[in-house]
């Protein structure tokens, strides 16, 4: 361990420049990593929001939420055995504001529990980021299917759904703009999912699963994330392979005199975690200072938590890329060295 | 029983088909205090002796007796614990760690031989060693900045600060010049009888013959003289 620290404060640039490489891609991981977090937030949060529990649609949608339609007396059934049960039907479609602009919502109706906002007939609580928009509490908005107008009566925190702002309406106005009657979705709090005649249960990820886009969107980010991650695997190995095989003679002249190979794993390990971590220590930094100045409407979302399991990530990755290539050492013969002369 | 004895010593190389016999049956005691120098012309089998004496490869046939323990039937990680403990090399080059000053080679050397001595006593033993091989002035210094010279009297000190039985020197001067050479051999010789260290020195340098106790000639694998 001290081998390996003695050699970094002596080739400060060898090592500074494999930290720099590894602090840019873990960087751009990082803010992948919070791009990617901050679209699902953005596709995602109405879902995200509601406690632990199971979304039930009925069995015909073929997991397509928009093809379920559940039947009024299975729903009565379920929210009455089950007081803290929710239905909810969601539909892309848009509101127009006082000075006739068009602005597209995910609009959304709700039957039973407190989980969402509910609403009166005629009118409608908006997510907050309406609010930025200029939309204020009082206002109305119409639709070409609405007889009347929807006052807006609040704003929800984060309810977005598929990248749109959620409005949330009374059944019966939902029904009037969308042409659609009934609800597609259940929703039982709870860790259990109790079956529930004719319909389909999913956890909550899963239930994010069965949206395309949603699913699209997130296997291409995590696709790079993962890649990065690879990259920077390969980057360690190749680092470490070119620098170990450098240090053959070195390494046989120590086993020679009765260095452990143990040792000499450890030397380069400990170079490894401390170009690692202090590379992931500085691009976590910055990527979390990132959000603050990240610009308006970027979905840019990154927690502590998502930078601690990446980090991890990285160091698993790291350590297997340094292990590999550190074969070298194992095949280092201190015979060989004695016999090549001055390393 | 006591002492360093190599019995019947026998290395063969598979050659294609056929088996060379570099080594053919050596015989020799390595006495406390002494200083052995082995000598004979190239391919005599000298340094491969040096090697398999010293625990860097293992003999075709034959007995490595150190205090009455055959080397030749002990695992790896035996030979390397007397390698680190009991063993000193210096080689032809000086083979010193890049990265590390001339006062840390010395630590490094305490520290895998496992002694038992605090940090300050081993830098008290660093430095009475450096004054020993005349090169504390220059305990800071890093390889890269010493010359040839006290690069090889680093290596000796490196080799001697724990106090091995045994000290193997392959060609320690030939890379030095004539008055270098004077200076290393005295100061192996010196080193070997302070420390009745028993010292085996391959060479084919005939000035540092007339620092040894005991000219050993060898030629085809044999001990001729």
């Amino acid at each position: 361990m001290k081998l390996g620290w003695q050699e970094m404060k002596r080739s400060k640039t060898k090592f500074l420049i494999l930290g720099s490489i590894l602090f840019l891609v873990s960087f751009l991981a990082f803010i992948v990593e919070g791009l990617a977090n901050g679209l699902s937030q953005d596709n995602s949060a109405l879902v995200k929001n509601l406690p632990n529990g199971h979304f039930y649609m009925s069995e015909e949608a073929d997991r397509t939420y928009s093809f379920s339609s559940i039947k009024p007396q299975a729903q009565a059934d379920a929210l009455n055995a089950h007081p803290d049960a929710i239905a909810l039907s969601i539909q892309m479609g848009f509101l127009i504001d006082a000075s006739g602009k068009q602005r597209s919502f995910a609009l959304a109706a709700t039957e039973g529990a407190g989980l969402l906002p509910s609403v009166k007939r005629g009118e409608v609580v908006l997510d907050r980021s309406m609010e930025k928009e200029g939309i204020q509490v009082g206002d109305r908005l119409s639709n070409d299917n609405y007889g009347g107008a929807l006052t807006v009566v609040g704003f929800a925190d984060s309810q977005k759904f598929s990248h749109a702002s959620v409005a949330f309406l009374q059944a019966e106005d939902y029904k009037e703009i969308t042409g659609r009657s009934g609800m597609q979705l259940l929703f039982l709090p709870g860790s259990d999912a109790p079956a529930l005649p004719g319909l389909v249960s999913f956890s909550k990820n899963g239930f994010l699963k069965t949206i395309p886009s949603y699913n699209a969107e997130q296997l291409t980010l995590n696709m790079i994330i993962g890649f990065l991650a690879a990259i920077s695997g390969l980057l360690f190995g190749i680092f470490f392979y070119m620098m170990n095989v450098q240090k053959m003679g070195l390494y046989g002249i120590l086993k020679a005199i009765g260095v452990r190979t143990g040792a000499l794993f450890r030397m380069m390990w400990t170079q490894m975690a401390v170009i690692t971590v202090a590379a992931l220590l500085l691009s976590a930094a910055l990527s979390l200072l990132f959000g603050a100045f990240a610009p308006e409407g970027m979905p840019y979302l990154l927690t502590a938590d998502r930078v601690a399991r990446l980090s991890v990530l990285f160091l698993i990755i790291g350590f297997a890329g340094s292990a590999l290539s550190g074969i070298q050492i194992k095949k280092a013969a201190p015979l060989q060295a004695i016999q090549q002369g001055e390393m | 029983m006591k002492g360093f004895e190599l019995q019947n010593i026998i290395k063969s190389y598979p050659d294609g088909d056929a088996e060379v016999q570099v080594l053919k049956g050596v015989d020799l005691r390595l006495v406390p205090g002494e200083l052995t120098a082995l000598v004979g012309s190239s391919g005599s089998g000298k340094s491969t002796l040096l090697t398999i004496a010293a625990g860097l490869q293992r003999a075709t046939e034959g007995r490595i007796l150190l205090d009455g323990r055959d080397l030749a039937k002990m695992s790896q990680e035996e030979i390397r614990k007397i390698r680190a403990s009991r063993f000193g090399f210096v080689f032809q080059a000086a083979h010193l760690v890049p990265f590390l000053s001339v006062e840390e080679q010395l630590a490094l050397m305490l520290e895998v031989s496992e002694n038992k001595l605090d940090v300050n006593a081993k830098r008290e033993k660093a430095n009475a060693m450096l004054k020993l091989v005349g090169m504390e002035h220059r305990r800071k210094a890093y390889p890269a900045s010493l010359s040839g010279g006290e690069k090889q009297r680093v290596a000796i000190a490196r080799a001697i600060i724990h106090e091995p039985r045994l000290l193997f020197a392959d060609e320690p001067t030939a890379s030095l010049d004539s008055k270098r050479t004077h200076e290393i051999m005295q100061l192996i010789q010196g080193l070997t009888r302070t420390f009745q260290m028993s010292t085996l020195l391959v060479t084919h340098d005939e000035e540092t013959l007339a620092y040894a106790d005991r000219v050993v000639t060898m030629k085809d694998g044999q001990i001729i003289l």
